[in-house]
């Protein structure tokens, strides 16, 4: 049969090319890695959500790249002349082309499969078949696309400059590169007319969210006739030699399309609510993260960095916040998450309210404090250190031991007098006790804040190893409000 | 081989007309090509062979004008007619990393009939590149391999565009031996051509086109007798004679003198030679030297049209 001779052939021949052989199966393994590596960190349920992502870029390039200006190509090298004598026709140039792409594609999606599960663990959250209906759809319709861009351009020039427009967009608007829960509304409602976004959204659901592949028929429904489309539109506009020109005439026609995608994407801006559904796939990613903040939390130098809370009241369970109200005093305070945290850190915690004077010349009281556990190896640790931003007055920092910090938390009075004052370098060393309380006035910007610890570099030989510590920070000076945000927590 | 009457009409052509926007490319062209004869079109480049031939092949379609290829409507009937015919592109470009003998191969593979492919490298020297990409073969290579894919179908008519354009006079001849070849197999060959003498060496009938036009039709031999130029003779004379006497000789046409040699111009030749070998006895001289050369091709198409063949 002519049409899988050519596709065989085809292949053949991309085998034999070592640039094709790269772009083809190397370059997806390259995003991959960097996706996996750099943005999922390698944890395995966060892969599994930018698997989808991944796979798409691999199925859009192989439409645009390896189908549509491989089209061009051959066109104005002049070797589809040839097959022009040979009583075969331009379905079955399309269709062995077509084909072609699509057996190219399959081994490479199982590449990059066996690549996820063998180097990062990826769960198996979709069936074979689901997988295959994906990428046999994907392929499909992203053929469409290079197809209908090789139909409607007349030059290599004018093809290169259609598939950049159209690539790019799809690249960074549909939740290839930058998940869509990320993408601002506007941004998130242009991407509900666009291919690539079905795709992806309904990847990522089904490979993180394990949810069944029927409920995204409309996308598969609307992915598959943009490939049928495509296809006929190819057919129509087929041109055998170079010279052959189309009227923008045609062209306008082609644009009959996007017809598809206009429907889709007006009725899941009207009737339909994606983002409810691409926001449960993205919790996947968050959880994912935190899973990696936790296990950096298990490294033992971290105390808190806030990344893996997802919660206020997440929040509220590790850290505990006291004010003098316990003695009829009128402070109040409250903690939050904050987002983003320090450089760019997913979350850090804000410490916020109000610091009233307290009865008698004794002052106002509040403190926030968390358990810590001071790791076993300690030695060559030299204290704790955090990230600090906040309003312009002065707070303490204090790291007590158990029993002491039982008695602290239960304590009724607040301290009689004022830390030491803050020095120039945004924190001085409060006494020279084992039980140190530093004072620190912290600025607009994120600052890094040391409490030397002398004792940890040996907690057993002053009988302190036993847990756990209270990491304490509390509010002093002057009555009024305050605004204290911390984040990145540890020993150093 | 089709099952036609020796030296019945195979290819019919009728009153074609083909316009590219303006540009008149075929202007009422009519011939008609025989079975088992080698045909040519000759022409300057833009004289319509290009389009003919590609008519021919159903790849284009008249304006106007009738056309039947071994009884077939080339725009009706492609498919089928694509089955019966062989054609060699001007230029043949088949993708760099393909094999010679997968290029055979694939081709075969697209019609119900094929030769075969170990004959095919044999017969067109491709034996010993048969594993050699399409990259790496020389421009005769190329052609042979060229020629080689037209015949893949073994078809009764094969249609050959410039076969042996930008090739060294070597090349050139092997090429031509592989025509030859077909003729004695009594294929039909259709080729276009510029060359004045691979017209004149390879085809039974040539017609001669210009500016779409069909400008002279008939075997070398008849367009060259039909064009009254005469053959050349050049003398050198033991004596010399004047020259309105030279123009008495029976058969001279033209007769004038250059770096001191007589040159004529007879019809028929052979008659004026003897005629001339005569004068000179009976006038005490003799010839000291004699060059015949023959009318070509380039001489009807220069009295046709007024101008010279441009390559």
């Amino acid at each position: 049969m002519p049409t899988i001779r050519i596709a065989l052939l085809t292949i053949r021949l991309v085998m034999r090319t070592k640039v094709a052989l790269f772009f083809t199966f190397l370059f997806p393994l390259v995003f991959l890695f960097a996706y996996s590596g750099l943005i999922a960190h390698g944890n395995p349920e966060v892969v599994a959500y930018m698997f989808g992502p991944v796979v798409t870029l691999n199925i859009m390039g192989s439409g645009f790249f390896g189908l549509g200006i491989q089209s061009v190509m051959q066109r104005e090298r002049g070797s589809l002349r040839r097959y022009r004598l040979a009583p075969i026709g331009p379905r079955t140039m399309l269709l062995s082309n077509l084909l072609a792409n699509y057996l190219l594609e399959l081994p490479t999606i199982g590449l990059l499969l066996f690549s996820a599960i063998v180097f990062f663990h990826m769960p198996i959250k979709i069936g074979w078949v689901t997988l295959w209906v994906l990428v046999t759809v994907g392929t499909f319709a992203f053929a469409g696309f290079g197809l209908t861009i090789a139909s409607v351009a007349n030059t290599m020039q004018e093809a290169q400059v259609y598939n950049n427009i159209v690539w790019f967009t799809l690249l960074f608007l549909s939740g290839v590169t930058f998940p869509l829960p990320m993408l601002p509304r506007g941004i998130q409602r242009l991407a509900m007319f666009f291919p690539s976004t079905y795709l992806v959204s309904s990847f990522q659901s089904i490979t993180a969210q394990a949810e069944p592949l029927l409920e995204h028929w409309p996308e598969m429904v609307v992915l598959a006739a943009s490939g049928v489309f495509g296809l006929l539109f190819a057919m129509k506009l087929f041109r055998w030699e170079k010279e052959e020109r189309i009227s923008t005439r045609a062209k306008l026609w082609s644009g009959v399309f996007v017809l598809p995608f206009l429907i889709m994407g007006l009725w899941m801006n009207t009737r339909a609510n994606p983002t409810a559904m691409w926001a449960r796939s993205y919790n996947v990613l968050g959880q994912g993260s935190a899973a990696a903040s936790n296990a950096e939390a298990e490294e033992p130098n971290v105390i808190e960095d806030f990344d893996g809370i997802q919660a206020s009241e997440e929040l509220l369970r590790r850290w505990q916040v006291s004010t003098d109200s316990d003695v009829m005093g009128q402070s109040m305070a409250e903690i939050s998450l904050l987002t983003p945290g320090a450089e760019g850190t997913r979350h850090a915690m804000r410490l916020k309210g109000h610091l009233a004077p307290g009865p008698k010349n004794v002052q106002g009281y509040v403190s926030a404090r968390c358990e810590v556990q001071v790791p076993a190896q300690s030695r060559g640790l030299h204290g704790i250190e955090f990230e600090a931003r906040g309003e312009s007055r002065i707070y303490q920092v204090g790291f007590s031991p158990p029993k002491l910090a039982q008695s602290c938390c239960s304590k009724s009075a607040a301290p009689e007098s004022p830390a030491p004052g803050p020095s120039a370098a945004g924190w001085v060393k409060a006494d020279a006790t084992s039980l140190p309380a530093i004072s620190f006035v912290p600025g607009e910007a994120w600052q890094n804040v040391r409490v030397p610890i002398a004792w940890l570099a040996d907690p057993s030989e002053h009988g302190l190893a036993d847990g756990p510590w209270v990491l304490e920070v509390s509010v002093t000076g002057a009555p009024g409000e305050f605004t204290l945000d911390l984040d990145q927590i540890r020993f150093y | 081989m089709a099952l036609l009457e020796e030296n019945s009409v195979l290819v019919s052509v009728q009153n074609l007309h083909k316009h590219y926007g303006d540009l008149a490319a075929l202007r009422d062209l009519s011939f008609d090509i025989l079975q088992g004869e080698v045909f040519g079109l000759l022409g300057p480049n833009g004289a319509g062979k290009t389009t003919t031939i590609e008519i021919i092949e159903g790849l284009r379609q008249p304006d106007s004008g009738s056309v039947r290829v071994c009884g077939l409507d080339p725009a009706q009937e492609t498919m089928t007619l694509k089955e019966r015919i062989g054609a060699q592109l001007q230029s043949t470009v088949l993708p760099d990393k393909m094999r010679v003998d997968e290029a055979l191969h694939l081709f075969a593979g697209f019609y119900r009939r094929s030769a075969s492919v170990q004959m095919l490298l044999e017969r067109f020297g491709l034996e010993e590149k048969r594993h050699t990409f399409f990259e790496k073969l020389s421009g005769g290579q190329k052609q042979r391999l060229a020629l080689a894919l037209a015949l893949v179908n073994d078809p009764e008519l094969v249609l050959l565009d410039e076969p042996t354009v930008g090739l060294d006079p070597q090349l050139r001849r092997d090429i031509y031996a592989l025509i030859e070849r077909f003729r004695e197999e009594g294929r039909t060959v259709l080729l276009t051509t510029h060359y004045i003498e691979e017209a004149e060496r390879l085809c039974d009938r040539v017609a001669i086109m210009d500016r779409g036009q069909l400008v002279a039709l008939g075997t070398p031999r008849e367009l060259i007798a039909r064009s009254g130029q005469g053959t050349r003779l050049e003398v050198r004379l033991a004596k010399p004679v004047g020259i309105d006497r030279l123009k008495l000789i029976e058969g001279v046409i033209d007769c004038h003198e250059a770096e001191g040699a007589y040159l004529l111009r007879a019809q028929p030749a052979a008659v004026t030679i003897a005629t001339l070998i005569r004068f000179l006895e009976s006038n005490d001289n003799s010839l000291l030297d004699l060059h015949i050369a023959r009318p070509s091709l380039e001489d009807v198409f220069v009295e046709m049209t007024g101008r010279r063949m441009e390559h």
